[in-house]
């Protein structure tokens, strides 16, 4: 592959992922209103409003950029593009067919959410620019939540990294050919379950969306963005869950496996179930308070994760 | 003006919360001191909605004055109506017809019934935030209101500012079809509450959020003045409609449900019953309707201003917040000389400066939500 | 906090929480899409525009202008003037200004000859202040715009009196 080509992918890719994010906001909408007995975006594209996302996407373009006075010029404007960089860079070693990635490492899963993890500096960075008390107490809120979270998030990823034997995309799903990582009794669904919850805290989601919690401070870190920088975070957290899923997807659900569709297909196919199910958990949970959940994270998550690890480890050693 | 400077010890963190804040439940502002996530200290600011109703009654006829009361307490506007009407109808010894006391309790239950929902629906707001759980509940609870506000709408002809109460009487009777609407609403409320109910109580995130949290002593409870579901939830059987009934009360039967703990829970489990039995004391009302007209005193006259006789008179209601009374004293002329509005939400909020240190702000921001303070009813 | 729950019954009332909102899913939708879909009025509303009436034989106005409303009405938006000719009251002018309006019905009731109704015009938004503020033509035009609601003063006052 030549380096132009490289790059020719890569804007394709990219504004692939944007389209779809785009139209992911538009189904988390529909889905959100049916769950709750409403129509949900209805006018803009008549009868199901799918226009809906464009003409959102054009509000926010037109709507004043406003940098408060006081904050830090340079770092306010930085954090949204930190984050929607970080955010959409992680795509990049994602197997999406069976055959195609864009960049082909064999330390793909290691990369990956290396990178993944970048996004919370973004959101410190808005939090302590705006000099804004709500963003300052969500930024070390995220702080304090992705670090923590990190710990079970990486500890339940190795769970199929041990039984594939190998921290590539592609082995784990050649590993997977026949029978997938979540079927494997208790320690696959366990590792699945616990990757789910961690990534919904580390994603910043109900139930565990503290940075965010409107109900206590506003809207957190991004109290005092608005327009298209506004909307830069709100890409990136959707950007971030369709991530997640399509590495859960991949991970635990066997990624491109699957009879009668090609890979890509299948990967679509499970990427959205997985996202339709973190958004009915989002719709349908009150939200935690911090202590609960950092005392979720280190006295359930933390020790369950090391022994589901070390199960995982004793079975691939045994039969190995 | 002089800044006023906020006393300030090392580590410690001034957050102002409102006026405008989501969880507020309207304009109140609180100034919390965090030492960490953990509130040390609170200064709570109210009189932004300040409408100077009790100053405006002195300038109004007693007769004009009902539909005005109204906008006292924007979840219950009809025992905000109630507590004026009786006590004008104590000042001047007007006798109000039984067919009126009872359509007047009918209407104050179902208003309890949608001010609880409402209540239920941003307490999940407060828990959840509007991009989550707490919107589905919230949604649900205001897909429950809406019947009841239909059913309000056929009967009087406005959703929810019904101007039903007037001075020796009620402006309008049930209609045909009214017993057969209400009572096809009541079942459908019945099973849908329940349903909430069993989903609440066995949600882990909602038990763990409002248990221990926020815990009220009935002695404080008590200090402060509080009364209605706050006071309740405290183990204090205090009911208006039982302990001083007024209306025609002492001829339903109901029951009055009390908390053990005096923490947010108790003050939602207080809340929920009292909707059930709202319920039955409404199909208790629709049972036992006697037939008769619904007002005293001539129509005609009612321009014709109402005088009463000079003194003082208070009635006390029990309003979804708690005990709401309007003490007035007449000088003989068609207007009141003076109007006190004893707001219940006003003494509820006065518990925020002591249970609320010790919390973090999510609690506090619970806290606040289970008190159910209205802040049109706070500031009048 | 106070209360341990178990492993298991966490896993089942976090299935039931789920269920809950799946079960909702499958309800109709309860949103009505208002232009296309109108709520039925119910007979008893009030809550539009006002009118004064004339008398349906003589085609004479039914307003005597006594101020009755003008009295009434708790926020004051009722301005009415009287002159006297032919042996009845005039209302010489009549301003409701439908800005501070509360919707109470008061002057209705009050009418002494079914002069003021309320319409159930619920669709006559306006883009201008003044375009709010109601004289006599503006209300004697809108009574053949829209159709009267229930209320008249008599029916009103009818109500009070004793049932037969």
């Amino acid at each position: 592959m030549t380096s132009t080509e490289n790059i020719a992918q890569g804007i394709i890719l990219l504004g692939a992922i944007l389209l779809i994010v785009t139209y992911l906001t538009w189904l988390e909408r529909k889905f959100a209103a049916r769950l709750q007995s409403r129509i949900g975006p209805y006018w803009v594209g008549r009868p199901h409003g799918w226009l809906q996302p464009i003409a959102d996407a054009l509000k926010l373009l037109i709507k004043e950029d406003i940098t408060p006075s006081k904050s830090d010029r340079f770092l306010f404007n930085l954090a949204p593009v930190w984050v929607v960089v970080t955010s959409l860079l992680g795509f990049a070693f994602l197997p999406l067919t069976a055959s195609w990635v864009l960049v082909n490492i064999d330390l793909g899963l290691l990369y990956f959410s290396a990178i993944g993890s970048l996004i919370v500096i973004g959101i410190f960075i808005a939090g302590w620019a705006s000099n804004n008390k709500y963003a300052l107490i969500s930024a070390l809120r995220a702080a304090a939540q992705v670090v923590a979270y990190e710990v079970p998030l990486l500890l339940s990823l190795l769970v199929p990294a041990v039984f594939a034997g190998s921290l590539d995309f592609q082995d784990i799903i050649r590993a997977q050919d026949g029978h997938w990582f979540i079927l494997f009794p208790v320690v696959g669904q366990i590792s699945f379950l616990t990757f789910l919850l961690a990534a919904l805290a580390e994603g910043n989601r109900i139930p565990f969306d503290l940075s965010e919690a409107e109900s206590e401070l506003v809207a957190g870190f991004n109290v005092e963005y608005s327009g298209m920088k506004f909307a830069y975070f709100y890409l990136a957290e959707y950007v971030h869950l369709l991530a997640a899923s399509l590495l859960v997807s991949i991970l635990f659900l066997g990624g491109p496996l699957g009879p009668f569709f090609s890979g890509g297909v299948w990967v679509a196919i499970k990427t959205l179930l997985v996202f339709l199910g973190v958004l009915w958990i989002r719709w349908s949970f009150l939200r935690v308070r911090i202590d609960q959940l950092m005392m979720l994270n280190w006295k359930v998550l933390t020790p369950l994760t090391l022994v589901n690890l070390l199960l995982a480890g004793l079975w691939v050693s045994l039969n190995g | 003006m002089e800044e006023r400077v906020i006393e300030r010890e090392f580590g410690e963190f001034a957050l102002n919360m409102g006026p405008q804040h989501p969880s507020t439940h309207g304009v109140f502002r609180l100034e919390l001191h965090l030492r960490g996530e953990t509130v040390v200290k609170v200064i709570p600011h109210i009189g932004y909605l300040h409408r100077g109703v009790e100053k405006l009654s002195e300038t109004l006829d007693y007769d004009i004055l009902p539909p005005v009361y109204e906008r006292d307490d924007y979840l219950s506007p009809t025992a905000n109506s109630l507590a004026f009407v009786l006590a004008v109808e104590k000042l001047a010894g007007i006798e109000v017809p039984k067919r009126a006391s009872y359509l007047r309790v009918l209407v104050a239950e179902l208003q309890r019934v949608t001010s609880h929902l409402v209540w239920l629906g941003t307490f999940g707001l407060d828990l959840g935030g509007a991009l989550g759980g707490g919107s589905t509940l919230f949604l649900y609870c205001f897909r429950e209101r809406e019947k009841i506000l239909d059913l309000l709408e056929a009967l009087t002809g406005t959703r929810f500012h019904t101007n039903m109460n007037q001075i020796g009487g009620v402006r309008y009777d049930v209609y045909a079809s009214f017993d057969g609407d209400l009572s096809q609403t009541i079942g459908y409320l019945k099973k849908r509450i329940s349903e909430y109910k069993d989903m609440l109580e066995n949600n882990p995130v909602f038990l763990k959020r409002t248990k221990g949290v926020g815990v009220v002593r009935p002695e404080l409870a008590k200090e402060v003045g509080a009364s209605g579901p706050v006071l309740r939830g405290s183990g204090v059987a205090y009911d208006i409609r039982k302990n001083k009934p007024y209306s025609d009360y002492t001829e339903f039967e109901f029951r009055i449900p009390v908390g053990r703990n005096g923490d947010a829970y108790d003050r939602y489990r207080v809340r929920l019953e009292e909707m059930f039995e709202s319920l039955s004391i409404i199909h208790q009302v629709m049972e036992g309707l006697p037939e008769g007209p619904i007002h005293s005193r001539k129509p005609v006259k009612i321009a014709l201003l109402l005088k009463p006789p000079k003194g003082e008179a208070y009635a006390a209601v029990e309003s979804p917040r708690g005990e709401l009374g309007v003490f007035i004293v007449s000088d003989g002329s068609s207007k009141p000389y003076r109007v006190k509005v004893r707001s219940p939400s006003f003494s509820n909020i006065a518990l925020i400066p002591y249970i609320l240190p010790g919390h973090l702000i999510a609690d506090a921001v619970a806290i606040l939500g289970s008190l159910d303070p209205v802040f049109g009813d706070v500031d009048r | 906090m106070a209360q341990k729950v178990s492993n298991a019954r966490l896993v089942k009332v976090t299935l039931l929480a789920l269920w809950f909102t799946l079960k909702n899913l499958f309800r109709k939708p309860v949103t009505v899409q208002y232009p296309i879909v109108k709520r039925p009025i119910p007979e008893r509303w009030r809550g539009g525009t006002f009118a004064l009436t004339t008398d349906k034989e003589t085609e004479e106005e039914n307003c005597i202008g006594c101020k009755l409303c003008e009295k009434i009405c708790p926020s004051g938006v009722i301005a009415v003037e009287m002159e006297k000719h032919g042996g009845r009251g005039w209302a010489k002018s009549f301003i409701l200004d439908l800005q501070g309006c509360l919707q109470c019905e008061l002057c209705v009731q009050v009418c002494p000859t079914d002069a003021i109704v309320m319409l159930y015009g619920m669709e006559a938004p306006v883009t201008r202040r003044e375009d709010l503020i109601l004289d006599k033509e503006k209300l004697m035009a809108n009574e053949g715009l829209y159709q009267a609601a229930w209320a008249t003063g008599l029916k009103l006052q009818n109500l009070h009196e004793p049932k037969k």
